[in-house]
């Protein structure tokens, strides 16, 4: 019985310490877009103390299917919707506001980039990912087993990247070893090889993950730099989105015009991406 | 007042009764009318290799296999180095450190399973691959040795309360006969514990089995059985690897949601029946193990 | 001959047993105080985290995991000791026992992750609560139920039928007799399993990472249906980040802080056990 009263009293006075006025919003989805809405929203709240934005990972999939079924206001993805999510959420009408632009990147640890492979051939890639080509020496590197790193599913660097390698989103990738999650984790397993080729986010290259440039049909070498992304050039490229049910209001609209706002897309340039102005 | 008050505490304790076993039974109903839709739609087709959801394929044998791989593992580690550390705590350990050790084995067996995960990627994956020139330590083996350390706690302090509770006279026949303490144990001792013993290594079978996080981190994640399939030293995939990563970006209600439940199914009526067995039928006690 | 080198090779097998048992051991808990030291500082434990956790502190996780094991005691507490008694007081029939057995054992068994599916099913999806910490902690109540309740009714059990033959002979209510006679010892015993449970709860990540945590933005929850941040999954975080040593280090405090509040609560259980133990009728 006590235990009961308590813990009326304990609700009731943690009700009595919440502000009615303050405003959530939940945002989740892509860890490519992750790390420029999570440092937009310490920003803003430094402009608006009375909103709270909280900010969850888990991948394009995760975005899509939170906002389809209408448990957070904004989700952040790096790919397109898919036909089957929209079919899975017929309530719910998406709408897309793009945020920036990225790259998605083939990267390969340092190990083989300095001992001379530095480029690779959109064919080249696929052969890889499709196993048939299964050690560096046969492009040129040391002798050593590709460690081939792929990405779950649902995730929006996947699709983008298989899209244009492979020519389908989802394509199957049987020379793959590892499968793993975010941008964080595939860069991990990628700096602890020697020999692995992944792909990432452009965001996420450093002097220990490696971008390679990318040859085109007519023999140009295409670097993943942020002119080419820029100048549209390199050929892995997509747009940052966030994704709302219908016309995004409220707290939610005041957040993503300040994405767009010139304070904001200077966020988009320091995380590495691109803005969408330029 | 005095009336009213027994009726209200009678009710108490028995809306608490009825919620406690309401919520038991509610989480079995829910799995399992979860998992209907992959059991009648994709029904025998479970059992093959392919788990490709955008193609409707949903095949679990690679994840039965990984999970069976990396349990298998971690057991052929943990039961000879548990019991050998229960047989020197019980035998040779002067009895008046026994509770000492006892509860530092017990303390250690409370290390939350994402720590373990996070000492896997930082050391033992490293170490794997560095040990076995491999490409990547995320393989089968790292995945069932850091398991083999988790259930490690369980085997030596159940193995060691089973032989401990072995009464003395026993062992004083068995030294009058002339034996030496590993016949005596062997011959004496450990037979009388073996069920107490059956028990402990069930126990820590059923921890192995339903084991996420470190797994997760550390298994690789790929949805294949290796070739040779007893290469342990490539990367697989458990049941509940498949679920940590995947729940999340399947939308509920779709068939790709359902056929993980299913495997969550699986898994929950394979770890509560060895539970069960052991804490009902093997092991007379009322105290928990986890 | 043969049976004094059979002897021989069986004691170094123990005693290479004990040793890789103990290496193992003290292996893990050096190198999580090792690391975890270097990274704990008043400002790691009082600020909030910044640039996905790699920067600032953990405050707002350690503020979440309380949150969570807060609530869960107060759901599972009431509960648990309400089936103890009727476990131990009500329950005449055999067959009754078994099932109850049966329930509680069962639940005990299922893998944390299944927790974790059945919440996101019944409250995230079919109840509509979003992600959110009250429903984390409901989640975590219901795994430490079965330990709650087996230690509070082998107390209650304990106590011999004679104390109950007496006080019912005084002309005590059934009511009266447990408020009076059992309901002490049985808090006892509730109170140990409450301990040990806490300490499995609040190092439990694969429960409530889809149903009641976010990664980043998190302060104090205003609202029972919104996520919270909490020690565990900031691990998760982290632990994918290994390459970059600030965010390793970072995990490592966290590590460490959630540690030793499972080592707070193990060994005030512990404790409890061996000095209650010792009560005899």
């Amino acid at each position: 019985m006590r235990n009961i009263l308590f813990l009326s009293a304990l609700i009731l006075l943690f009700n009595a310490c919440s502000k009615p006025n303050t405003k959530t919003i939940t945002v989740a989805g892509s860890t490519t877009v992750l790390p420029v809405v999570s440092t937009a929203a310490e920003q803003y709240k430094k402009a608006h103390p009375d909103t709270r934005i909280i900010v969850n990972a888990g991948g394009s999939g995760v975005g899509v299917n939170q906002v389809g079924s209408q448990k957070i206001e904004i989700g952040m993805i790096s790919r397109a919707i898919t036909s089957q999510e929209i079919d899975q959420y017929p309530d719910t009408s998406f709408q897309t506001h793009s945020i920036g632009k990225d790259a998605v990147v083939p990267v390969v640890s340092s190990e083989i980039f300095d001992s001379g492979v530095t480029s690779l051939s959109l064919e080249q890639i696929a052969k890889i990912y499709r196993g048939e080509i299964s050690n560096w020496k046969e492009l040129n590197g040391p002798d050593k087993d590709i460690l081939v790193i792929d990405k779950e599913k649902s995730r929006g660097t996947r699709h983008v990247f298989m899209k244009i390698v492979m020519g389908d989103k989802e394509a199957d990738a049987p020379g793959a070893d590892l499968v793993l999650g975010s941008n964080n984790e595939e860069q991990t397993a990628v700096v602890q090889s020697d020999a692995a080729i992944g792909m990432l986010s452009n965001a996420w290259l450093n002097e220990d993950v490696k971008g390679i440039s990318i040859i085109m049909p007519d023999g140009e070498v295409i670097e993943p730099s942020l002119n080419n992304i820029i100048n549209g050039s390199f050929p892995i490229t997509r747009n940052l989105l966030l994704v709302t049910n219908g016309d995004p209001v409220g707290g939610a609209r005041k957040f993503i015009d300040f994405i767009l706002s010139k304070e904001g897309q200077d966020i988009v340039t320091q995380n590495g991406y691109v803005s969408i102005v330029q | 007042m005095l009336v009213s008050y027994n009726k209200i505490g009678k009710g108490y304790i028995m809306l608490s009764t009825y919620i406690s076993m309401l919520i038991a039974l509610l989480i079995f109903i829910v799995l399992f009318i979860n998992s209907f839709d992959a059991i009648s739609q994709v029904g025998l087709k479970l059992f093959t290799l392919e788990w490709n959801p955008s193609k409707n394929e949903y095949g679990i044998l690679s994840m039965l296999y990984g999970t069976l791989s990396v349990t298998v593992i971690a057991l052929t580690i943990a039961i000879p180095l548990g019991i050998g550390t229960a047989i020197f705590t019980s035998e040779i350990l002067p009895s008046a450190y026994r509770i000492y050790v006892k509860s530092i084995i017990e303390l250690l067996a409370g290390i939350p399973s994402i720590i373990y995960g996070l000492i896997g990627i930082a050391f033992f994956s490293t170490w794997i691959a560095s040990f076995f020139e491999l490409a990547s330590g995320r393989t089968i083996l790292t995945a069932g040795i850091l398991l083999s350390i988790m259930i490690l706690p369980t085997i030596v302090t159940l193995s060691d309360d089973a032989i401990n509770n072995v009464p003395k006279k026993y062992r004083e026949a068995a030294k009058g006969l002339g034996l030496y303490p590993f016949e005596v144990i062997k011959n004496t001792v450990l037979p009388i514990a073996k069920k107490d013993i059956t028990g402990a290594i069930l126990l820590a079978l059923g921890r192995a089995l339903g084991e996420t996080m470190a797994v997760m981190l550390l298994i690789g994640s790929i949805d294949k059985i290796p070739t040779p399939f007893y290469n342990v030293l490539s990367p697989g995939q458990t049941i509940t690897s498949k679920l940590g990563r995947e729940i999340g970006e399947s939308a509920f209600g779709s068939l790709h949601f359902s056929a993980l439940n299913t495997m969550g199914f699986v898994l929950m009526l394979l770890v509560i029946i060895l539970t069960l067995i052991t804490q009902l039928y093997l092991r007379k006690s009322n105290r928990l193990y986890e | 001959m043969n049976r004094k080198l059979t002897n021989a090779v069986f004691k170094i097998f123990v005693w290479a047993a004990m040793a890789a048992s103990f290496g193992i051991l003290l292996f893990l808990i050096s190198v999580l105080f090792w690391k975890g030291f270097g990274a704990i500082s008043f400002d790691f434990l009082f600020t909030p985290s910044s640039n996905f956790g790699a920067e600032g502190g953990i405050v707002y996780q350690i503020v979440g995991s309380i949150l969570l094991i807060v609530f869960a005691t107060l759901i599972a507490f009431p509960l648990s000791l309400g089936f103890a008694i009727y476990k131990s007081e009500y329950v005449k029939s055999s067959y009754v026992q078994n099932i109850t057995d049966t329930l509680i054992y069962g639940l005990n068994g299922i893998p944390s992750i299944i927790f974790g599916i059945f919440g996101l099913i019944f409250f995230v999806n079919l109840l509509n609560t979003g992600i959110s910490w009250f429903v984390g902690s409901i989640i975590l109540a219901i795994m430490i139920l079965p330990t709650i309740i087996l230690s509070t009714y082998q107390a209650i059990n304990s106590i011999p039928d004679s104390f109950r033959e007496n006080a019912l002979a005084l002309g005590l209510t059934k009511w009266q007799l447990i408020t009076t006679t059992l309901l002490p010892r049985g808090l006892s015993g509730a109170f140990t399993g409450l301990l040990i449970g806490l300490s499995r709860a609040i190092g439990e990540t694969a429960p409530i990472m889809f149903i009641a945590t976010a990664f980043s933005g998190v302060t104090i929850p205003v609202g029972f249906f919104e996520p919270v941040s909490a020690l565990p999954t900031h691990i998760l975080a982290l632990a994918q980040q290994a390459t970059n040593p600030q965010a390793l280090q970072n995990a490592w405090g966290t590590s460490l802080v959630l540690l030793l509040l499972v080592l707070i609560f193990s060994i005030a259980a512990l404790w409890r056990r061996v000095k209650f133990s010792k009560i005899e009728y």
